[in-house]
Order: C-alpha cells, then structure tokens, then sequence
C-alpha cells in the first residue's frame, strides 16, 4: 500500500471521523449533492464519492467513507471500513485522510487522528462542533495542536461552512506537495491492540489536549470580563484526566427527555407523530401516483388495444413502474423525518429509552423505528433498518419487518372481516381487527426470540449484542443535510431495488396471462366492459398462474380452499392489496354495480368448490385466510428491499419460506379448529 | 453469602446513582467489550458521572470526556470504579 501521487491520476481524498462528527455534512459542504453511493463489494457497507464541487477549483475526488471509533474493529462491517480506507477496492489507496474532529470533546477523536497519523497517512484535521466548544467558555489552539501533530489543522463551522476555503488551500498545497516530491510514503496500519498501548495513548493525548485548549473570556463585548467564568475553566482545567464537561443545556434537557414518565410521553408523541405521517401523509400522494399510473396504463392500452402488446406495455411495464414509484412517498417522508430527528439528538434517546424490552429477544433500541414503520410498509421500514450498526441486530430486524402488519393488508383484512360480520356491527369488526394486530405482534416477539436463538445458522450473522452509543448534544436539525439523505434514499432505493420489482412484477403478469392470452368468450348481448372483464376473467383462469393454482390445490383443500384461492394468492405477490381484485377476477365477478365490495361479498357467499355445492368461503375459512395473511410474506417489493438490504438471498428467501409455512400452518389449525368446535 | 465488608470490594459503574460521580479505578479486561469502553474514553483516572437512567434502569448514560454516552448495565459492570 502506498502513496503515489501522479499527474495523470486524480488525488483521492478520504473523509472519516467518530460518528457525530460532522464527516458527512463537510462531505455535503464538499461535493453538493452530486454523490454517487455504492455498496463495497459483497457487504453492505456503504461509501459516497464524488468530485469536490467545481467552484472550488481543487481538481479531487472525495469519498465518504462510514464513521469509525478506532482502526481495531469490532465488528465485521467496521472491518470492512477500516480496510477498505487503506485500500479501496476500485479507488485505491487515499492520498490524504480528512479526519473530523469534534473539538468539543477533543480527547475521545484525537484517538482515531494518532492510530492514522501513526499509520503513515497524510492526514488533514478539521475541527467542527467550535460553538459547542465555545458554549463551554474554551477555546482551542488550532496552531498548536497542528505544531504538536504534524499535520495540518482546519476550523471548519458546519453550519456557515467557513473555513471550508481554508481547508481547501490547505489541501490543495498538500497535493502540490505530493505532486512534486519524489518519495514514496507507505501506509502501515498502526494501531496496537494491547490495553497498555491504548492507555498509554490516552495520557499522550490528554497532555495534547491541556496544551491546545483554553479558557475564554465569553462576554467580549462586555467592557468587565466575566471573572467567575475564567475561574470557573482554571478550576476544571487543574483536574486530572480529561476536563472536559459536555454541553450543559444538553444534560439539562436530557433530565426530562429521557426522564421515566416524561421521557416516555414525549418519545411515543413523536413516534406518533413519524407514523402517522408515513401512514396519513403520504396516502393521498401514492394516490397521486397509483392514479396517473393507472391513467397512463389506460391511455397505452386504448392506443395500443387489447391485445397482448398493448397489455404487456400497460399491465406489465407501465403498472410495474407504478408498482416500484407507489413507495417512493413513504420513503420520502420517513426518511426526511428521521434525517431530522437523528441530526438533532434525538434518535438517539429514543433508542435508549426502549433498548431494555428490545433487547430482550436480540434487538436494539434503534430498531424500534424501523419496526414501527413497518406497520405503515416494509418497503421503507426496511431500508430504515440501516440505522442499526450491530450487524446481528440489523438482520433480525429486518427479518421480523415483514411480521408488522402494513398498511396493504388493511383492504385485505377489510373485505374479510366484512364477510365475517354483517355491517351493523362496525364495533365487532373493529375489535377483530385490533385482535389481529396484536395477535401479529404478539408472533413477530416470539418468532423474533426464536430466530435469535439460531442468529448464527439462520442470518448468518452473531455479534455480540451490545448497546455503546454516543448521545449527541441537541442541536438545531440541518435541513438540507436530511433533504440531501433523504434524496440519496430516495434514489438508491429507484435504482437498485427498483428493477428486481419491476423484473418480478413481470414475471408475475407473464404467469397471469399467458397462455391463453386471447380467450373466446360468449360475447352475445354483452356490453363492452363487460366482454373485457369476461376475457380478463377467462385468461387468468387459464392462465399458468392457474395451472400452479391447480397444482398447490392439494395443499389448499385442507384450508378448506381451492385452486381460485390459490391463484389469487400468487396474484397478490404482486402488493397484498392485489387480492381483492384478483378474487374478483377469479370469481368472475363480471357485474359491475355501484357496490364493488358488496358485490364480491355476494359472489363469495355463493361461491362453491367445483362440481359440488360445498361453499368455499364459511366463517372458518375466512378466519384461516386472517390467520394466513398475517403471516405470509405476500410482497415481491419486500423480497427484492430485503435482498439488497441484506447483500444476498439468503434472508429474503428464509423469509418466505418460513413465514409462509407458519402462515400455512397457522391457518390449517384455525381452520379445523374452528370446524372441531363446530363452527364451519 | 459474603459479609467481609471490606473497602477493597469491587464497585462497579452499574451500580451508581443518578448524579454520582466516580473515578474510574479499571476496566474488566474478560468484558467481550472491554476494549470498545476503553477506545471510546472509558479509562482508568477518567472520571465519569451518571446522568440518566433508561425506563428499566437500563441502559444508563454517562458524562465521559466532554460528551454523553449511554450503555447497558451488562457493559457498565465492566467499569470498576
């Protein structure tokens, strides 16, 4: 590994830092928003890169690389981030390491600034979180501290983004500097992993610190010098060990935040607050776009006409475009707000407060808010999950996400219990579907426990459990930081889970319609519409997604079901909410009166098992199909998030298999258990 | 049942009060986190405050090095105070 700085190779400067450290937002400051994010090879560990913004005239690629604590990971993804900023599998060695440095607690980030300095590295510092510092009535010497390191130190205020010039100059002679010397530096990592070493660093580097930090007169405009004030510095500076306090309105404010009562009201007020704006908010705009692609899908196949080229563009491309843009409001809004509640402190309190139960059954504090999301749609809970370090505890949450009962299972549940309970007794309909969604919690903590139990067989993955976080100073959130997340989010989640459901989405309309794709139906005194959905209803029921219908019947006799059930149930891979129109199609539910629901209602009481008058819905096999439902994992979209979320098949695939045999097995005991006591 | 006493009986971070402050006196080496308490400013001769308590009493924050950084008791009992 070394350095080789020619004239024809782009210098590459690498951006690291301790998590809270301002890294990403001086990588926002540096490169706009113009960011490519990519996955190292085969894990799932992120970086950025991108060229420093033109306007600033340093001709040099920046890459964001994760936050790291010190050069001995403690886990396999932080392995990952400190090899790879040594050597970077397709830009190589960095030329110089940005480290940020909080200021404010200068002792805890000089430890990752000496294992890289010591390391060989051309090492840049930039000082952030200077206000902070301020607030505490100290100030640091930026001069000394680069006379004692060797390198070259920057402030850097996050917030106006001066001193982001400074910085460039400096790194602009670094390069000019490399450019022209003739000696190669070789980086070695130095971090030794013995206890004496590290301890032995920690006194070097509060002997730094007690050079480079002193107190400041705050009330400078004032013409009296605030005495108590300077006083009040020397006595801390006099104390062994590092001196430092951390921010005072922070530990004030952190009385009631994290306070047992208050703390618990204000953070599920927020949770609230999240959920019910990925819930609520973002409906009206998935209409939005469920309605312009279903005008466009109308528009193709009046141009196109009903034929299998006109369907393929309308039903096949066009819907599937639709189906992958449909989440993009969910993740939109829940991304922004969390971008928000992170850069202000707050995340971070709320993962401790509800750690203890989570951690209970293998989960951490922080994989709360992607659980509570996934009520609203695994599609962003998961890809929230990414929040979690613990790379264990990463996994086993996005495995249960798809337990949470989302919001397409509504018209689902809806239309079943509707069969269930006549109308008048909205009130008993309601408690059925508040039993559901406990009973859906309920099994996600057990399956959750048990998945734990074999973590290491069954995600591939045992970590240690363990729950070390910082909690940051509250500040004032950077909107455009969390706009600027939240559009990276936004973009990787078009462009790299996006086309597996749209390739599967395909797949699915292929099985749906063909062979038979032009059927002959008797078309005597029928109206237009109607002949369509006669000929809709004729092609699926011939299609190959029927013959598996016909296969799977075995299997679906004992749930008191049949081959049409069985198709509908692979029609709605495609979404959840795919089943009720489905069922219509399958049922040839050709009528098409005011009262769509009430009219499929009517054709599932009279529906009956082929050749027999043996009825197929009965109040047991409806329970079953509940029972199924909050268990299967019916959702393409939530295979292909889970596969790039997790790097592979290996979960998404464990996914559906598991959750669709304890769905299978769970709606067979509901079903016969229900007949066993008489009810049919 | 132990009923020596003694003042060289081993204290832990896990075991302190809202408000209390402490010397770090070690940290438990056979801790699997030990190494990670260390890295991040847990040691010996720091001294250290315990902020908060999470509903549970656990995890629980601490003042280290001019920040706040919460753990779960389990990795507090490593920090022999």
């Amino acid at each position: 590994m070394t350095l080789q700085v020619t004239q024809n190779k782009i210098p590459l400067i690498a951006i690291t830092g301790q998590p809270n450290s301002g890294k990403t937002t001086l990588f926002n400051q540096l490169s706009g928003k113009k960011f490519k994010t990519v996955n190292y090879p085969g894990s799932t560990v992120e970086y950025s890169i991108s060229k420093i913004l033109s306007k600033y005239s340093v001709n040099a690629n920046i890459l964001d690389s994760p936050g790291i604590i010190s050069l001995i990971p403690s886990s396999p993804d932080e392995e990952i981030s400190v090899n790879t900023l040594f050597e970077h599998p397709s830009h190589g060695t960095p030329d110089i390491i940005t480290v940020t440095v909080d200021a404010s607690q200068l002792s805890r980030h000089l430890y990752l600034v000496r294992q890289l300095i010591n390391s060989g590295f051309k090492v840049v510092i930039v000082l952030t979180m200077l206000d902070l510092l301020h607030k505490k009535g100290l100030d640091i010497s930026d001069k000394k501290l680069s006379e004692i390191l060797k390198s070259p130190v920057v402030r850097v205020d996050s917030n106006s983004g001066k001193g982001v010039d400074v910085f460039l100059t400096t790194v602009n002679k670094l390069i000019t500097d490399l450019q022209t010397s003739k000696e190669i530096n070789s980086v070695i990592k130095y971090a030794p992993d013995n206890k004496e070493n590290l301890l032995k660093s920690y006194i070097e580097i509060e002997e730094i610190e007690k050079d480079v930090i002193f107190p400041v007169n705050k009330s400078e405009s004032n013409d009296k010098p605030d005495l108590n004030k300077i006083n009040e510095s020397l006595i801390v500076l006099n104390n062994r060990g590092t001196f430092q306090k951390p921010d005072e309105f922070t530990i004030k404010l952190d009385r009631i935040v994290l306070h047992k009562f208050w703390g618990l009201i204000i953070f599920f007020l927020t949770m609230l607050f999240m959920f019910t704006s990925v819930f609520y908010l973002a409906a009206p705009l998935m209409d939005i776009v469920n309605d312009s692609f279903s005008f466009l899908s109308d528009n193709a196949s009046q141009i196109l006409g009903n034929n299998w080229f006109g369907n393929l563009i309308s039903q096949g491309v066009i819907s599937g475009v639709g189906s992958v843009l449909v989440f993009l409001p969910q993740i939109l809004i829940l991304f922004l707000i969390l971008g928000l509640l992170e850069d202000s402190g707050f995340l971070a309190r709320g993962a401790m407060l509800i750690d203890k139960p989570l951690s209970k059954i293998g989960l951490n504090g922080k994989s709360f808010v992607p659980m509570l999301s996934g009520f609203a749609c695994a599609i962003p809970a998961i890809m929230a999950a990414r929040t979690i370090t613990n790379r264990k505890e990463r996994m086993l949450t996005i495995f249960i996400i798809p337990l949470m009962s989302c919001s397409a299972r509504l018209p689902v549940y809806a239309l079943l219990i509707a069969f269930l309970i006549p109308q008048e007794e909205a009130f008993t309909g309601g408690l059925i579907l508040t039993l559901i969604y406990i009973f859906s919690i309920m099994s996600s903590v057990i399956i959750a426990s048990i998945v734990n139990k074999f973590s290491g067989k069954l995600l591939g993955s045992k970590d240690d459990s363990s729950f070390i976080l910082e909690l940051p100073a509250y500040r004032k959130p950077k909107v455009s930081v969390a706009i600027s997340n939240m559009f990276s989010n936004a973009k990787q989640y078009i462009f790299k889970a996006g086309p597996i459901i749209l390739y599967l989405s395909m797949l699915l309309w292929i099985l749906t319609y063909f062979p038979n794709y032009d059927p002959v139906v008797n078309e005597s005194g029928k109206g237009e519409d109607e002949i369509v959905l006669m000929k809709n209803s004729e092609r699926i029921a011939t299609s190959y997604a029927s013959e598996i219908g016909y296969f799977i019947e075995p299997v679906m006799k004992p749930l008191g079901m049949d081959w049409r059930v069985g198709v509908s149930l692979i029609a709605t891979f495609a979404a959840r909410e795919v089943f009720v129109s489905s069922l219509m199609l399958i049922f040839k539910v050709t009528d098409t009166g005011e009262d769509i629901q009430s009219t499929l209602l009517s054709a599932m009481r009279n529906a009956t098992f082929e050749n027999s008058d043996i009825k197929i819905f009965t109040t047991a096999t409806t329970a079953g199909l509940i029972v199924f439902f909050v268990f299967a994992l019916q959702c393409l979209s939530t295979v292909a998030i889970a596969k790039k979320e997790t790097g592979g098949w290996r979960i998404p695939v464990l996914q559906i298999i598991s959750f669709t045999a304890i769905a299978y097995i769970f709606a067979f005991i509901t079903v016969n258990g229900l007949r066993f006591f008489g009810i049919n | 049942m132990n009923y020596n006493n003694s003042e060289d009986q081993m204290k832990t971070a896990a075991e302190m009060k809202i408000g209390e402050k402490a010397i770090i006196e070690d940290i438990d080496n056979e801790h699997p986190s030990s190494h990670r308490l260390m890295e991040i400013g847990f040691t010996p001769g720091q001294e250290i405050e315990l902020l908060n308590k999470s509903i549970f009493n656990d995890p629980i924050s601490f003042s280290i090095r001019g920040t706040i950084i919460a753990i779960r008791k389990n990795e507090a009992s490593s920090i022999i105070i």
